[in-house]
């Protein structure tokens, strides 16, 4: 435990922008370290990285984490909005790889394919055939407001939010931090 | 008279219709007050005159003879099932009763009728409801269809809440209503002293148990979310075994002279032994159930049976050694249910669905209506005290307990249960037949007020169905819990929840957390590697957007393939709304012609494919294609038609593209336009149509391929090949056409869109190679589809269609 991190007003820092505790800060820097080895970054191993970062410390880690905290009960409405608003829009990242905005057919299929990666019997034509299908429906959602002559680009964020809208993203997207003792520390 | 041996049948009166018809036969009626058995009279007939015995030893030749003794068992069973049945049809005449009132306060009602009935005949109460024909017969079914449908992933998500619940709330329940009906019992002014403790907290124990049969009654119309539901439902599966615990044990010390705390350390472990041995029956049997279902498939015929043979075998046998038979069949049930599923084929999973439903319904009625019919008869002792302070122990005791558990519960939940939560699982705690049954096993020599205790069990079963079964419906919209929401299937949630539960995993495995995405990758893990290996036939790595994916296409060309032509549904999501955004008004008329065109055409997935790999194929609607491709799309539908016939569910899916990419997306439009009356067998009239294959070949399917198209150009990914080659048929068309302005200005297809076409030479396999000879061209024909946009006037009137889609 500690580092340099440690230091109080930082922490505070912290833990005012991203949410946690500082028990919840702490721990997440044990994990960080052991996953980086002591050092100050992790470093991303994959090879071909186009849109990943290269490195990231634990600011970053702890921001990211952050989008997985549990909602709580004491929040009211429009907190509870821009919190959704936050974990969907990590997701939209993900999928969203050279960060224009939208999610484009081919960014989109990638997605799939490489979900779907894992299975060898199935082709890239099928992987791709269903991008496609999946494409069109989230189209469909959306394109009820757009005008005879506009053009459909991408998924846009708000799009994105739509199609969401009728999953609790809240409430499966959430990780127990607060559980402490339950968190394993192996290796 | 006539000594037939005739002890009266309990059913007799059953048979007063029957009677009436058969009155031809009967020679000699008893003469008794009771109307009795008229086989005892036939039989008179066939017999000599003098009921002594004495007199002929020669029998005349019977012309007609009535023989109801010999198919009696099985002619009462009838019965009765052709009246639930009969009954729960004219329920449902009366289309907004079922839904003020739960069927089961109906059939209860029918069954009160029935019994007053037959008591009313015969001076006693029919033993119907015999509690070995509850627990072998008609319980079984129910649990069986609960547990073989169950959503299992949120199930397990929510198991140790379920648990907490099932186990500890019924302890909490059994014990606070033993002891304080106890303590009611102690007030002499009552009349209730000789009840002793344990008595009461036997009493306790079987009127605690909330019962999966009328949660289920009750839940099914409402409709609440499934958190909720499977909370409650979950519960009520998984107390049985708590139940059978403290039933046996109470009655065991009921009867045993001295207690030792040895025994309640036997009842301890007894509930464990109870619980994980019903589970480890269940799952041992579900196991040998799917490894059986993969050897089956020569003889297909028979798969349903094993299901329903391995299900009642786990059951019977847990009943055998005193487990918990329903927790047996519902992990049997679960268990079987990921594999034999795909080891069976299409038609014997329909099969066992609709039978296993058909088997639940049945019992559930005969249930409601033999409590009805139980309920009336002498049976009955009725104290007041008793009585009602049972039943406001029961809601008192049920609605403290939910909440306290709750405050517990929620500190390890992540999702916490509100107060809405919390009152529905109090109030949807209703007890059933569970409980009459076992108020009817109690053995009465050792429990002398026995009648009481029936007395008040009825009373509060009926409270529970009808009060809390009628009033829960405008409860649960008064408070505005959240409700299921049905939607249909999409390829896109699907994809969306799997890439969600990746995201999730990782997350997890980086901060070191074993949640329960852990565990179930894991048991994914070791799912994959041994038991599917094991189970099932053709084990191919399974993904479920991939079957969810053929799942829909398949329903599909089912749908597509029964109503022929002639649909008038659209393909639901996508095709319909996806074109509605790029449309000028269209007279309504022309959007009803298109709407029909567009639907009988076309796939929801294949389609949405193939627009986007052929939006800017020019359309050569030169007459002989469209006939070309008109024969072609109806022998490939052929084939669809016979393929979905034989429907072999591991059709890779690139087959099924193979056939349908070379259905053109519009083929049938131009005469479709044209002619609302032709029909796809009115392929010589294409040059008619032609003109209109132009106007009509709508831009509707190159709607997607616009988008990608636009998208492709964004991406600056230009496919040269593709765009000369398309060129060239822009051109060679446009004589016919003369509209090539705004050919030229459209976008060029991308390069991704071309894959698709690569499988067309296996067209070749649907015999159409003079289509390619025809034309010339290095590719194949691309469908009359019009990439090319109309001029003006025909896109302003060919756009709009698509609106009120």
């Amino acid at each position: 435990m500690g580092s340099a991190h440690s230091v109080p007003a930082e922490m505070r820092e912290l833990a005012d922008r991203t949410g946690f505790t500082s028990e919840q800060i702490e721990h997440l820097h044990r994990r960080f370290k052991q996953l980086s080895r002591d050092q100050l970054t992790i470093r991303n191993l994959r090879p071909e990285s186009d849109g990943l970062a290269d490195e990231i410390n634990f600011e970053d880690f702890l921001t990211i984490m952050s989008y997985f905290r549990p909602i709580e009960m004491n929040m009211d409405e429009e907190q509870l909005d821009r919190f959704r608003k936050e974990k969907l829009k990590f997701l939209f990242h993900m999928y969203d790889s050279d960060h224009d905005g939208k999610i484009t057919l081919q960014e989109y299929r990638n997605v799939v394919e490489e979900l779907l990666s894992g299975n060898p019997h199935l082709e890239k034509e099928s992987a791709r055939s269903i991008a496609d299908g999946a494409m069109m429906e989230a189209a469909s959602i959306c394109v009820g407001q757009m005008g005879p002559d506009q053009v459909y680009e991408g998924i846009t964020f708000e799009d994105f939010l739509k199609m969401w809208q009728g999953i609790d993203i809240e409430t499966k997207m959430h990780v127990r931090f607060l559980n402490m003792e339950t968190i394993a520390h192996c290796y | 008279m006539g000594s037939r041996g005739g002890s009266p049948r309990p059913a007799a009166p059953l048979l007063v219709p029957v009677l009436a018809v058969l009155a031809a036969g009967a020679a000699e009626a008893r003469a008794t007050s009771e109307s009795q058995l008229p086989g005892a009279a036939a039989m008179g007939t066939g017999t000599p005159p003098s009921p002594t015995g004495t007199a002929f030893e020669e029998t005349r030749l019977h012309v007609f003879t009535l023989d109801y003794p010999h198919v009696q068992i099985p002619f009462e069973i009838t019965l009765w099932i052709l009246l639930a049945s009969l009954a729960k049809i004219g329920f449902h005449l009366y289309h907004k009763l079922p839904s003020i009132v739960p069927e089961s306060c109906l059939l209860i009602l029918v069954g009160l009728l029935l019994g007053g009935i037959i008591f009313g005949a015969e001076e006693k109460s029919p033993p119907v409801m015999n509690s070995d024909v509850f627990f072998l017969y008609l319980l079984p079914p129910i649990v069986l269809d609960a547990g073989y449908f169950m959503p299992t992933r949120l199930f397990f998500e929510n198991f140790g809440t379920i648990f907490w619940y099932a186990v500890v709330g019924t302890l909490w329940n059994a014990i606070g209503i033993g002891i304080s009906l106890y303590g009611i019992c102690q007030i002499s002014a009552f009349g209730l002293t000789d009840i002793t403790l344990l008595q009461n907290l036997l009493f306790g124990s079987l009127i605690s148990a909330v019962d999966p049969v009328a949660v289920l009654a009750v839940f099914e119309n409402i409709h609440v979310n499934e958190q909720l539901y499977i909370l409650v439902f979950g519960e009520s599966l998984l107390n049985d075994a708590i139940t059978v615990v403290l039933y046996n044990l109470f009655k065991s010390f009921c009867q045993m002279r001295t207690i030792k705390v040895i025994d309640i350390f036997a009842g301890i472990a007894n509930f464990f032994i109870v619980g994980i041995g019903g589970v480890l029956i269940g799952i041992l049997l579900g196991f040998v159930a799917a490894f059986t279902t993969r050897f089956t498939h020569k003889i297909r015929v028979i798969e349903p049976l094993f299901v329903f043979l391995y299900s009642y075998l786990s059951y019977i046998t847990a009943e055998m050694f005193h487990l918990s038979g329903i927790m047996a069949i519902t992990a049997c049930a679960m268990t079987m249910n990921k594999y034999v599923e795909e080891n069976v084929s299409q038609k014997s999973y329909t099969t066992i669905k609709y039978f296993m439903k058909m088997l639940s319904s049945v019992s559930e009625t005969l249930i409601f209506i033999f409590m009805g019919v139980s309920t009336v008869g002498k049976n009955h002792e009725w104290n007041w005290a008793f009585v009602s302070f049972t039943l406001l122990f029961c809601l008192i005791w049920r609605a403290l307990g939910v909440f306290v558990l709750t405050q517990i519960i929620n500190v390890f939940r992540t999702i916490p249960l509100t107060f809405k939560d919390q009152f529905i699982i109090a109030y949807g705690g209703l007890r059933g037949a569970i409980c009459f049954s076992l108020v009817f096993l109690l053995p009465p020599a050792v429990f002398p007020r026995k009648k009481l205790f029936i007395t008040a069990v009825i009373v509060v079963i009926f409270f529970t169905v009808f009060i809390q079964g009628i009033t829960i419906r405008p409860l649960v919209e008064f408070l505005d819990v959240k409700r299921s929401n049905k939607k249909q299937p999409a390829v896109s949630e699907e994809i969306y929840n799997r890439f969600f539960d990746h995201v999730k995993t990782g997350i997890e495995d980086v901060c070191g957390h074993w949640g329960h995405n852990f565990w179930r990758d894991k048991f994914k893990k070791f799912d994959n590697k041994y038991l599917r290996r094991l189970l099932i036939r053709e084990n191919q790595p399974k993904s479920s957007i991939v079957s969810l994916y053929k799942k829909l296409e398949i329903k599909h060309a089912i749908e597509m393939a029964e109503s022929g032509m002639i649909s008038k549904v659209p393909s639901s999501v996508s095709l319909s709304d996806y074109h509605e955004g790029k449309i000028k008004p269209l007279s309504p008329t022309e959007m009803e012609n298109m709407r029909e065109i567009l639907t009988k055409n076309l796939y929801q997935i294949r389609h949405r494919t193939m627009s986007y790999n052929r939006h800017s194929l020019a359309a050569d609607a030169n007459e002989k294609q469209a006939k070309e491709i008109l024969i072609r799309r109806r022998h490939s539908l052929r084939e669809s038609l016979r393929k979905t016939n034989s429907l072999s569910r591991e059709r890779p899916a690139a087959a099924n593209t193979k056939r349908f990419l070379s259905l053109p997306k519009n083929t049938k439009l131009p005469e479709k336009l044209r002619v609302r009356n032709k029909t796809s067998s009115r392929v010589g009239d294409s040059s008619d149509s032609e003109m209109d294959a132009s106007t009509t070949v709508l831009n509707l399917r190159p709607r997607a391929g616009k988008i990608l198209r636009d998208q492709r150009l964004r991406q600056q990914r230009p496919p040269p090949e593709f765009r000369v080659e398309w060129k060239n048929e822009v051109d060679g068309s446009q004589d016919r056409r003369g509209e090539q302005q705004e050919l030229s200005t459209l976008p060029q297809p991308s390069i991704g869109f071309r894959q698709p076409l690569l499988t067309r030479p296996r067209f070749g396999t649907l015999s159409r190679e003079d289509l390619t000879a025809d034309h010339g061209l290095a590719r194949p024909v691309p469908p009359p589809r019009l990439v090319r946009q109309a001029s003006q006037g025909e896109r302003q009137r060919n756009k709009p269609e698509n609106q009120p889609y």
